[in-house]
């Protein structure tokens, strides 16, 4: 299953607003499950029992759309997982986090740490505003595109 | 920044004698230092500075990953970081950027090799061993401009132990020395100018998309990437398997009870 082939499935899925779905094709086993606000929640891949080889594939970016906030200036942007990999919210072990529910941020200022192949990438803010909040709990894997932070941009 | 100092001669001299590629930024070299991660991730944030070189003779806050700590004694190790661009790879940057820390590996264990003639294995992704000892360990951290953007450039700093004075003695059942393999003294300039002699040429392979090239040289100096016994822990508790070699990105695959897992980041535990 290709890249091309999983965002197909994914428009099918959004399209027909299907609630959940699951397809296994070529020992890949992929499911799409609709969360209770609507969006769908990440994206699982894992290799179906007796699969021989494992996706070589990311899986793809989940499709969130963001909440549009009426008739105020008020911009909700929810920051996403540029790559699959493990989140750290803080520098390292015992370290407050970055940022919490609350914090004021700047544009450019680290939010958290993705670890991917050991390679250690510090996720900085796009915008300057509010974290409203942390979708995903330290030391915990994401997948490409899940939502990591919703920030109320200034 | 603190002010630099001028690079010993020795250094200066090993470092004339070999091809460094790309890795033809200034060389700024401390006496002291906190972290040379920190000094070059600053070079970094400056922009155009790919290819720049920081090394230190002591580290006062020497770092690994999250968290811990490097041991960093004067004159017992090598201390470099040096400011690498994946994103310039001819073909498929995301695929250079993944390999990096492989990459590394590769190339400070065939620094070494080419500097001692000791042939250091490698386990998953880039630790460099000498039979189940730690000869020397990466850090690479990379800046993305922001969240949807490839990573701009790259911090990759290794720490070497040269002398056994390199690491606390509790841990000599887990981390080796150069010299404490060998048995005799050895030239650090000269070592230092031949890993990263390596790394240059490796990276020239990276660059260029010769990712085959790097995978081949991985697996030769990786023989517990297949049939060795690991453990990990996930979201959903503790897991183990059968390692099966990596994938083209660098993944670790391991072999469960339940079919092959890909495996890209989090601790992994060999038997």
């Amino acid at each position: 299953m290709d890249l091309d082939h999983l965002k197909q499935i994914l428009d099918l899925v959004r399209e027909h607003e299907l609630s959940e779905f699951e397809v296994e094709q070529g020992g890949l086993r992929l499911k799409i499950r609709k969360d209770r606000g609507g969006a769908y929640a990440p994206v699982t891949m894992a290799p179906a029992p007796g699969a021989h080889a494992a996706p070589s594939h990311a899986v793809a970016p989940t499709p969130v759309a963001i909440p549009p906030v009426p008739d105020d200036e008020i911009e909700l942007a929810v920051l996403k997982s540029p790559i699959v990999g493990t989140f750290y919210r803080c520098a390292e072990p015992g370290a407050p986090p970055f940022v919490d529910v609350g914090t004021v941020v700047k544009k450019g200022q680290v939010l958290c740490i993705v670890e991917a192949m050991k390679l250690m990438n510090e996720i900085d803010s796009e915008y300057d505003g509010e974290i409203v909040k942390v979708y995903v709990e330290n030391g915990q894997p994401v997948q490409y595109g899940e939502r990591l932070f919703a920030i109320r941009a200034k | 920044m603190q002010t630099a100092n001028p690079l010993p001669a020795d250094f200066a001299a090993a470092l004339g004698r070999v091809p460094l590629g790309r890795l033809t930024g200034p060389v700024v070299y401390y006496a002291e230092i906190g972290s040379t991660n920190d000094v070059a991730a600053t070079l970094a944030a400056e922009g155009n500075r790919e290819g720049s070189i920081v090394i230190a003779d002591l580290q006062t806050a020497g770092r690994g990953r999250r968290g811990h700590r490097w041991f960093s004694p004067q004159g017992a190790g090598l201390y470099v970081s040096v400011v690498l661009a994946p994103r310039l790879a001819t073909e498929r940057p995301d695929r250079a950027t993944a390999l990096l820390t492989l990459t590394a590996g590769v190339a400070i264990a065939e620094g070494v090799q080419d500097a001692t003639g000791l042939a250091p294995t490698i386990k998953w992704p880039n630790d460099v061993l000498v039979g189940r000892r730690k000869l020397a360990g990466i850090l690479a951290e990379g800046v993305h401009g922001h969240a949807s953007a490839a990573v701009h450039s790259v911090v990759l700093g290794f720490g070497l132990n040269v002398l056994s004075a390199a690491y606390p003695t509790d841990l000599a059942d887990r981390v080796t020395s150069l010299e404490s393999e060998l048995g005799r003294s050895v030239d650090r300039a000269h070592v230092c100018a031949a890993t990263l002699s390596a790394l240059a040429t490796r990276y020239d392979d990276l660059l260029a998309a010769r990712y085959d090239a790097i995978l081949d040289a991985w697996r030769a100096r990786a023989p517990r990437a297949r049939h060795a016994r690991v453990h990990w822990d996930t979201p959903g508790g503790p897991q183990a398997g059968t390692t099966v070699g990596i994938d083209d990105d660098g993944a670790l695959l391991v072999k469960t009870g339940r079919g092959v897992e890909r495996i890209v980041s989090g601790e992994v535990r060999w038997e």
